[in-house]
């Protein structure tokens, strides 16, 4: 673990870059014109602001609080402000969702492994499955969570979003106006313009080529969000299945599009609206053209 | 529209309570797109012994309209001064030639390869393509190709769709292009075999221009291996027909023992030897392989590349280069080593011999020889901060060549009969964007 616990910072022509891992990511943050013990403090600041996030959102780490929520299924749990802050809001996107979205589907990734192959779980296996899913069956009473005995919740959906607007505020509150972009494995905060009043530049990457940057965004403040299922689906009877899966059926979203990047005001509503369109399918678009958000397709 | 506005409230009001009070401002971002980026060289080729030089500047436009539409299009001016070798064989006597416009002559001192000097010549060329998604996993690309000088011009076009597959790892390809030239020789266009005859005398020229057609197609195959590894091979079928003749050059018809070219007794100003002009078939069917990996070991970037070419004229060719990018400072230093061998076309003669039968064609063209050269060269890029990068590139490359044992007559033997030939390449690069 203590490996990945590295960062580093770069000096570049005209900023710093600083690169670290989390959640099972490359981070990135590059900052305008700064003092290098400025630019030191800052990334030592969001690396641990991820590294928090993560250790205490994972599911994976047996010292994390959405560990200790899973562990005690079927009895309360009391929670703090910030994982109630985080409950609430998924409360709303299952909402929004209409129940598509839901963060105790997780229990269905047992039935589905999305390597590219054909691979596809029988419907009394979902349906069994489907007994541990949706929010409606928990009993939420902030701050005291407790889940159905068997139901798992799981806050990657929306947890990587978070962190890079935490870490965005973070940088507020360090350095007043310093213009920072943090990129946290694609999602991407903006908080001040940069001083020379050039924009970032945020190449979106191409499904076909990986590595190859096909379109490239000027962000100059505010967030990007990229949802894609270019390495992960299901092929079968001629359709695509995606990675995402439904709460309601316990299937993989249909037809959607291979990939969806939005730009909004924080990377917590870019990443919402990217998921929920995923979520629609072939109607991404016309949800995508109907929010009046900018956005792009592949 | 109401439900929009509700849940675009809704999830702003959200993104609030979980954020806390620290409103983010606006979202400001665009496409980069609608910008037109610039790639212009300017190239300096220069032949050893003051044989061909040639200067050629092109700008290259590429304007990216945003979804994968793509318009590109190149500007190349072209000046190439200088002399190439006529095809007659060396002596140890002067000779003495008609030029090509048939109104004057010139002479070659002893012991040089006959050189045709009048050579200059300025070309303009125009390409351009459009490129666009048809489907998904469609791409089709229309492009078409003019280009000018003074005893020839080019006119072109082409057409290609690839599709995507395996989750887009591996592309095909299929191409079709086809163009047609037109030339025009200065002082007509002298009858294949037909003997170099006084100045003022053309009766065995004739006006007005010929054609050439070629018709391409192209096979290509692209699979991305992993990560760091891309294969790509590509199969083409070219077919030539029409005039493919090079009207300037000749043939020294020798002597069958000494091997020096029979003589002549010019009426007035003319060639002092018998030369005939060469002939060669009116098709041409070409096919070739070609096949490339890029490899990057982290930033450096490897690339290899073979081709093989053979046509129904007897050549056949085979071309190897390597290629190492490696990142240096804000740039990268790229050396490169080509290597290209090919056989001799069947009507290849280095000269021909009197009283043996006149061959249907003959052609004593040294790039139709046995010959091979090597490339070296190394390239310097660098990227500057506001995002261009510059460029320069020095080749060095040096051909030898060899004419078949079995042609080689008497006195030739002492002679050099198929000089070496060294070129410098120096190309300056300038990349950016408007």
């Amino acid at each position: 673990m203590k490996a990945s616990c590295a960062a580093t910072l770069t000096r570049d022509a005209d900023h710093w870059t600083g690169r670290f891992v989390a959640m099972a990511s490359p981070c990135e943050i590059l900052i305008e014109e700064a003092p290098a013990s400025l630019a030191q403090e800052i990334l030592d600041a969001v690396s641990s602001e991820a590294w928090r996030i993560e250790r205490k959102y994972s599911r994976y780490r047996g010292d994390s609080m959405v560990h200790r929520i899973n562990e005690r299924a079927g009895q309360e749990t009391v929670v703090d402000d910030e994982c109630a802050n985080l409950l609430d809001f998924a409360a709303t996107l299952t909402r929004l969702s209409e129940g598509a979205f839901d963060i105790t589907s997780g229990v269905l990734r047992k039935a589905w492994t999305f390597d590219g192959g054909e691979q596809v779980p029988s419907q009394a296996q979902i349906d069994a499955l489907l007994e541990q899913v949706g929010w409606h069956k928990v009993a939420w009473r902030r701050p005291a969570l407790a889940l159905r005995a068997g139901m798992q919740i799981d806050l990657g959906g929306i947890g990587k979003e978070y962190a890079v607007d935490c870490a965005a505020d973070l940088v507020q509150s360090i350095a007043p106006g310093l213009s920072c972009l943090i990129n946290f494995g694609g999602d991407v905060a903006v908080r001040n313009p940069r001083g020379d009043r050039k924009p970032w530049r945020v190449g979106i990457e191409s499904c076909a080529r990986s590595g190859t940057a096909q379109r490239v965004v000027q962000l100059s403040r505010g967030a990007l969000a990229t949802s894609g299922d270019s390495r992960r689906f299901v092929f079968r009877g001629g359709h695509r299945y995606s990675h995402i899966l439904d709460a309601r059926t316990g299937w993989p979203v249909r037809n959607a599009p291979h990939s969806i990047t939005v730009a909004a005001d924080t990377c917590t509503q870019a990443g919402t609206i990217t998921t929920l369109a995923m979520l629609r399918g072939e109607d991404a678009e016309r949800m995508l053209r109907s929010s009046g958000m900018q956005y792009w397709l592949q | 529209m109401k439900d929009t506005d509700s849940f675009n409230a809704t999830l702003a009001a959200a993104t609030c309570a979980l954020l806390g009070s620290s409103v983010a401002t606006p979202v400001v971002a665009a496409e980069e797109a609608g910008r037109w980026s610039f790639d212009s060289t300017l190239l300096y080729y220069g032949e050893s012994d003051d044989r061909v030089s040639d200067v050629s500047a092109a700008v290259s436009a590429l304007r990216n309209f945003g979804d994968d539409r793509k318009l590109s299009a190149t500007l190349t001016a072209d000046t190439l001064t200088g002399a190439s070798p006529s095809g007659a064989i060396a002596l140890d006597r002067p000779q003495t030639f008609t030029s090509p416009s048939g109104r004057a002559a010139y002479t070659t001192s002893a012991g040089d390869v006959p050189l045709d000097d009048t050579f200059l010549d300025t070309r303009f060329a125009l390409n351009a393509s459009w490129t666009q998604p048809l489907a998904r996993l469609y791409m089709f690309s229309a492009g078409f190709g003019f280009s000018t000088e003074y005893d020839y011009t080019h006119l072109g076009a082409n057409l290609s769709l690839a599709r995507d597959f395996n989750k887009r790892n591996t592309t095909v390809s299929a191409g079709v292009a086809y163009s047609q030239d037109d030339i025009d020789p200065v002082g007509g266009r002298p009858l294949p075999l037909s003997q170099m005859l006084d100045v003022g005398d053309n009766s065995n020229k004739r006006d007005g221009s010929e054609s050439k057609d070629v018709l391409d197609l192209l096979l290509g195959f692209t699979q991305v291996l992993n990560r760091t590894t891309v294969l790509r091979v590509n199969y083409s079928y070219s077919d030539s027909s029409g005039y493919l003749n090079d009207p300037y050059k000749l043939l020294s018809v020798v002597d069958p023992v000494t091997g020096d070219t029979l003589t002549r007794t010019p009426g007035g100003l003319g060639p002092d030897g018998v030369y005939l002009f060469e002939s060669r078939p009116d098709t041409r069917t070409k096919q070739s392989l070609y096949t490339e990996v890029k490899h990057s070991f982290g930033a450096p970037v490897m690339h290899f590349a073979y081709r093989y070419m053979t046509d129904d004229w007897g050549i056949d060719s085979h071309t190897g280069e390597v290629r190492l990018r490696w990142p240096l400072g804000d740039g990268y230093i790229e050396p490169q080593l080509r290597y290209y061998t090919q056989s001799a076309a069947d009507f290849y003669h280095a000269s021909l011999v009197a009283g043996t039968a006149v061959p249907r064609y003959a052609s004593a063209d040294f790039r139709l020889g046995d010959f091979d050269a090597t490339t070296v060269g190394i390239k310097y890029g660098h990227d500057t901060s506001s995002g261009n990068e510059w460029s320069i590139r020095a080749e060095y490359y040096q051909q030898n060549g060899s004419v078949p044992r079995e042609q080689i007559v008497g006195n030739q033997a002492n002679r050099e009969q198929y000089p070496d030939l060294s070129a410098v390449i120096v190309q300056f690069g300038y990349r950016f964007k408007l």
